[in-house]
């Protein structure tokens, strides 16, 4: 049996990992529920801001805080450009995700043409030593990662929920007719949710390249438990993302922590698979 | 030309290309093209296997690597575990994964609540749940399993030659699946149920079971595919067999060639396969591969609904023009209703309901309903917004279960049949805002409600179709989309669509409101006709005129209960019911 | 051995039998290669998961046929190489060696990277009776093909030869370890060698206290660091791919815990080396960019060519480690076997490799073995000063440099 101390560094471990997981399916999650565009080109744009940062980091020396500074409202435009550029041409549903993996497959080949295939890492001049909470290690770039998922979506929640904004989307996304008669300007908002998604995705891969060794074709690692992520936190809705993604990483990582690593996905998913059909009720 | 109009040059051109591809080994080509169109017979019966239950009746899998996956591994251990000759190892292959949908089958679709988006997480958690057990027992356990020690029987000359002949028969097949499904009752019933399921069930169509012949057709071939593709890499292992590039690709294929053609994924499938190949000179592949992605994104862009289609809805507009205009095909003679059900006692009930009681959570909306209607009668059935009248249509169709009570057509019990079974015994109904099969012509639409309502000829189905189209008044809509209809061609249409199913019981769900004056004048002589015809009506309306002018008897609910019942006339006057509809104070 | 390799690299100027590269020096001017070019075609996982190491192979197969054709050519003409991108996918490359042979018609194959495509190739190969040398396939059991040869001299079994100098370097030091955690990825190759480390480690009596196996694009380190952090082994092992074990020792840098000795079987090297905590970190290797290994035919001309294309491709770590020899040697074997035959004929050229040996990159070669596999010659190099030096066996340490175990 393992130890407790074990046990709740795994639960760490599980709920940090969850928060990126979050934050990578925030983008996904706004998009495909409030904008019905199932748009993953925000994986692509999430290791492009990692590579971003890498260079800024590496080539120019620059704090990452400082390289996200320029990161985020850049593609925060590039997701307002991006979103201009689907409405245009009336892009909707299952046509955006062949569209969306079009785009994926042009960033990866700029990655792989600017940067090459080969492993980048990003080296900080400085070691972030972990916080201690009693006998567990907090990881603090991972726990930073977190907390600003956090605040992301449950900011992201609360403007969709309680904001005039927020009514307006929902409306939008429920009957575009209805609430454009209304005088809701869903075009506009729709730009404002396609730029906050792009930023969130920059985010999300800022601390991708604090935290892993990149490569190009790691994008499409994270497809799988993202797109879960975001089904069961239910579309459109971002803290359900985050609560989905603590989840599941929590328990992929106690798996590992009591069993053999290479079976974590059975229980995680297993798991998923129970709760859908059994379904509680903050489902 | 005349090939290209006439009804079945598709299928034909299709079958002849596929004859002969079968003999390009026969041509001695070098061995590339063999294994070339190998990958490509592969993704065109992958997406196309994908595509029937996906595709038609929109239930999104991305799980499809699953079933490939069982079928790969299921063909792997059989060979080399078991030494069981190869080619019987395919149809083994396509079992193991027909049951492996037919098990999560089993278990979602009888879930109302797991469609669209949690089937699509449900196919995606299995795909993952798989690949972690196969690499995890002793079905490969992290080596991979090499299949090069068994043998390959010798069909068309040459190894390469037999697994392109065995990749483009499988490729047939699920075309040529996927052509039947596609213009059988099977395909009607999935392309209802792509637009709206719950209607479907109420037309008739059992949904359950076709979602699930169709979930297992698609996986079973996804199988076989996978069987010959493991003989073809000759070594697998999990990580390319459970890898992303199946359940993404088989998507986009069919989206690219269109999901709503059997043969749209093919083409897409030839398109993308063809494009993988196109650049994988060593110079120039990271930007062949953007080059075809903005290729890929170029084309979805100017064909949105895919490119079979697009294209051939462009091809008939064409032609259209071009052509002189064809006569109008004959109309049948106007039927009469025939009721489907038994014939019993004369003055018994056909329609009895006894203390229905339905609640929502803690919404009680029926609170022990009774009521009686009587062959040949119409039943006007009033009652104040939210007092549960549309409530008991859904429960009486079936689309709600009664918590308690009994309800009886023709005195037998069918509280627990399921909708689809009540529609086929005789019972339809309209909805009170039109629920139209929205990607079915009009005259789609009616020839569906024909096919579940029993009929079996088709050609009498269509020319019914017609004519209940005509009886509606729609006669010259009938190639519209019902997108395309106003409000009150709508509800004329759900009329048409109720009574091609020949119903001995019609219930109807406020057919009248929204529509003028004169609608309304028409609407009512129509319903006339109908009863006339033979048909019994349960009618719920608000408005009270044609209530009062239609009514051979008038039962007014009230949260949930029945209030009065009785004369038309007797009823309004009930004190009771006026103090429902205007308050206490008029009391 | 040492001196072996620096008469080896003499006796190769002399024009001995094979790998006659390394001769920037004594050759006589010759007219440039003429005739029809002699065409060897091949595939490489340009795009796709295995694109890092496949730039290295592409690197080294450009530098190797420019410096063929600035001399004479194979057979007095010049040399051409078809490459194609299989996509990091098998079935890819199994269409793609059929476009080379029966479309593009090539003289000669080489192999593609990584055991799955290798494989793939190999069967294309058998059917077609064509030679294939390649450079890095990790299951030598299944590679039944009489025609094919292994450019890395991993021996036939090693799963049992390669654990074996790692464990050797440890019972040499004064605190062999033990106990050992053994953390093996699900990846093929790599997860059969973990086995055999698993097997050697038994033998040496070292107690097995930890043994996890992971999938292979594995997220989350965090649990099985903390595990490895828990179990306080003497040793960890890693049977590892790519940057997996980097990202393992860097969850357990956050759990402030780095094991005292860890090795890393298949690691990329950049990263590794660079890493703070990739300090004094042990791995497997069979040749690295210093003496004996510089002075072995075709070092002194390959490695500096490879240090300027690695820069100017942008290749972050332009650093000729074992991949990269690997790979010239693999391209040494084809010259040397149609220098040895004067022909293209893959049969005889075939012969003539199982007849002989071949003083290549990697050292000398026989392909006499099991499934035309020679001895193992698996080495053990360290992280020292931020620069991957062999550490064991002791000969092939640069002079003056020992292990640094705590």
């Amino acid at each position: 049996m393992p130890s407790l101390n074990l046990l709740g560094q795994a639960l760490v471990s599980g709920v940090l990992i969850g928060g990126l997981y979050g934050l990578l399916g925030l983008g996904l999650t706004l998009s495909w529920g409030l904008l019905h565009l199932i748009n993953i080109a925000y994986f692509g744009l999430a290791f492009l801001s990692a590579y971003l940062t890498y260079h800024l980091g590496t080539v120019y020396h620059l704090e990452p805080w400082f390289s996200g500074l320029i990161i985020v409202p850049v593609f925060f435009a590039l997701g307002v450009g991006l979103h201009w550029a689907l409405a245009r041409f009336r892009v909707s549903g299952l046509v955006s995700l062949l569209v969306t993996f079009g785009f994926i497959v042009v960033i990866e080949a700029v990655i792989q043409l600017a940067w090459t295939a080969d492993f980048r890492k990003l080296e900080l001049p400085y070691e972030v030593p972990s916080l201690r909470l009693g006998r567990l290690y907090v990881p603090t770039l991972e726990l930073i990662a977190w907390v600003l998922a956090s605040v992301f979506a449950v900011f992201a929640w609360a403007a969709l929920r309680w904001t005039y904004f927020g009514k307006a989307v929902r409306a939008a996304a429920e009957d575009p007719a209805i609430a454009a008669s209304f005088g809701i300007n869903h075009r506009a908002n729709a730009l404002l949710i396609a730029g906050i998604c792009a930023a969130s995705a920059a985010l999300a891969g800022i601390f991708i390249a604090l935290t892993t060794t990149l490569a190009p074709s790691q994008m499409f690692a994270w497809f799988g438990v993202v797109f879960a992520v975001v089904i069961i936190g239910g579309l459109g809705n971002p803290l359900g993302a985050l609560i989905a993604g603590v989840l599941i990483g929590v328990a992929e990582s106690m798996t590992m922590a009591i069993t053999a690593p290479a079976w974590a996905p059975l229980v995680a998913f297993s798991l998923l698979i129970a709760l859908m059909i059994w379904q509680p009720r903050w489902l | 030309m005349a090939l290209i109009r006439g009804p079945h040059a598709a299928p034909a051109i299709a079958a002849l290309a596929a004859l002969a591809l079968f003999f390009v080994p026969a041509a001695h080509l070098p061995a590339f093209y063999e294994s070339f169109f190998y990958i490509l017979c592969y993704w065109i019966a992958l997406a196309t296997s994908w595509n029937i239950l996906s595709g038609y009746a929109h239930y999104l899998s991305f799980g499809h690597g699953a079933f490939f996956g069982a079928g790969v591994y299921a063909s792997a251990t059989l060979t080399t575990k078991f030494s069981v000759p190869f080619l019987w190892s395919i149809p083994a292959a396509a079992a193991v994964a027909a049951l492996l949908a037919a098990a999560i089958g089993a278990v979602v679709f009888r879930l109302n609540r797991l469609r669209g988006d949690l089937f699509a997480l449900l196919t995606l958690a299995v795909a993952f749940v798989l690949s972690t057990i196969v690499l995890n027992t002793p079905i490969d356990g992290g080596p991979g399993v090499y299949l090069s020690a068994v043998p390959l029987p010798d069909i068309a000359g040459s190894p390469t030659a037999t697994i392109y002949v065995l990749g483009l028969g499988l490729a047939v097949i699920s075309i040529g699946t996927a052509y039947a499904v596609a213009h059988s009752r099977l395909g009607l019933g999935l392309f209802a149920i792509h637009d709206d399921e719950d209607v479907a069930e109420a037309k008739g169509v059992p949904t359950f079971r076709y979602k699930m012949i169709a979930f297992a057709i698609s996986a079973g071939i996804a199988g076989a595919v996978g069987a010959v593709h493991a003989m073809y890499v000759s070594y697998v292992t999990v990580g390319e067999t459970f890898g992303i590039t199946v359940p993404v690709y088989v998507v986009l294929m069919s989206v690219l060639g269109g999901m709503r053609h059997w043969l749209g994924p093919a083409v897409g499938a030839a398109l993308i396969g063809a494009s993988l190949f196109a650049f994988t000179g060593g110079a120039s592949a990271t930007i062949g591969r953007a080059v075809v992605a903005f290729g890929l994104i170029a084309v979805i862009l100017l064909l949105p609904e895919g490119v079979v289609p697009t294209l051939l809805r462009r091809a008939r507009g064409w032609l259209k023009k071009r052509a002189k205009p064809a006569a109008m095909p004959q109309v049948a003679p106007p039927a009469a209703l025939r009721s489907r059900s038994p014939v019993s006692q004369a003055g018994a009930p056909l329609l009895a309901c006894f203390g229905v009681e339905k609640s929502f959570g803690g919404l009680r909306a029926l609170r022990g309903v009774s009521l009686e209607v009587k062959r040949g009668e119409i039943l006007g059935l009033v009652g104040p917004n939210g007092s549960g009248k549309t409530t008991l249509i859904n429960v009486i169709s079936g689309q709600y279960r009664r918590d308690a009570g009994r309800i009886a057509l023709d005195g037998h019990d069918i509280g627990r049949t399921s909708a689809h079974r009540i529609a086929a015994l005789g019972i339809a109904r309209t909805y009170q805002i039109p629920r139209p099969f929205a990607h079915l012509t009009a005259l789609e639409n009616v020839i569906l409600a024909g096919t579940f309502g029993g009929q079996a000829d088709r050609a009498a189905i269509r020319a019914e179709a017609q004519h209940w189209l005509e009886f509606a008044g729609l006669g010259a809509r009938a190639e519209t989309l019902p997108g395309e209809l106003n409000l009150h061609e709508g509800k004329f249409l759900e009329l048409a669509r109720a009574l091609a199913a020949h119903p001995s019981l019609l219930m109807l769900d406020e057919v009248l409101a929204g529509l003028t004056p004169s609608e309304i004048a028409s609407a009512v002589a129509l319903i006339r006709r109908i009863r006339d015809a033979g048909a019994s009506i349960l009618f719920v309306e608000h408005n009270m005129r044609a209530v009062l002018e239609l009514s051979d008897q008038l039962v007014v609910l009230n949260y949930g209960q029945v209030i009065a019942a009785g004369a038309p006339r007797e009823v309004v006057r009930d004190p009771e019911v006026i103090t429902a509809y205007l308050g206490a104070a008029h009391a | 051995m040492a001196k072996h390799a620096g008469r080896a690299s003499r006796r190769a100027v002399l024009g001995g039998i094979a790998g006659t590269l390394g001769l920037a020096a004594v050759r006589p001017l010759r007219a440039a290669p003429s005739g029809q070019p002699v065409r060897v075609g091949s595939t490489l996982a340009l795009t796709g998961p295995l694109a890092q190491t496949s730039l290295i192979h592409k690197a080294v197969g450009e530098i190797y046929v420019s410096l063929l054709n600035k001399k004479d050519g194979l057979l007095g003409r010049p040399v051409e190489w078809i490459l194609l991108d299989d996509q990091s996918k098998p079935d890819v490359a199994r269409s793609l060696y059929e476009k080379l042979i029966t479309v593009d018609k090539v003289d000669l194959v080489i192999g593609p990277y990584a055991t799955g495509n290798i494989l793939a190739a190999m069967g294309v190969a058998q059917r077609y009776q064509k030679m294939l040398i390649q450079h890095t396939f990790g299951l030598p059991h299944l590679a039944k093909y009489e025609m094919q040869f292994p450019a890395s001299p991993i021996g036939p079994e090693p799963n049992k030869s390669a654990p074996i100098p790692i464990f050797d370097l440890l019972a040499a030091t004064k605190t062999p370890p033990k106990t050992v955690a053994v953390v093996a990825s699900k990846f093929p190759s790599t997860h059969f060698i973990s086995q055999g480390a698993r097997a050697e480690a038994e033998k040496r009596k070292i107690k097995e206290v930890l043994y996890l196996e992971y999938e292979f694009g594995t997220r989350d380190w965090g649990a099985i660091a903390a595990r490895i952090k828990d179990a306080k082994p003497d040793f960890v092992y890693f049977g590892a791919l790519g940057v997996e074990s980097v990202q393992a020792l860097d969850a357990m840098k956050k759990l402030d815990y780095t094991p005292p000795r860890h090795y890393h079987l298949f690691t990329a090297p950049g990263p590794l080396m660079l890493a703070a905590e990739g300090n004094n970190a042990l791995a497997y290797t069979y040749f690295e960019e210093h003496p004996p290994f510089t002075a072995r035919p075709g070092a002194a001309e390959m490695i500096p060519l490879y240090r300027d294309k690695a820069k100017q491709l942008g290749i972050p770590y332009p650093y000729f480690d074992f991949q990269a020899a690997a790979s010239a040697t693999a391209w040494q074997m084809l010259e040397a076997s149609i220098k040895g035959t004067k022909s293209l004929d893959d049969k005889n050229m075939a012969a003539w490799l199982k007849a002989n040996e071949v003083d290549a990159l990697i050292g000398k070669l026989r392909f006499d073995g099991p499934n035309n596999h020679g001895p193992d010659q698996s080495k053990v190099r360290q992280v020292i000063d931020k620069k991957w030096v062999v550490v064991w066996p002791t000969e092939y340490a640069p002079p003056g440099v020992k292990a640094i175990l705590p």
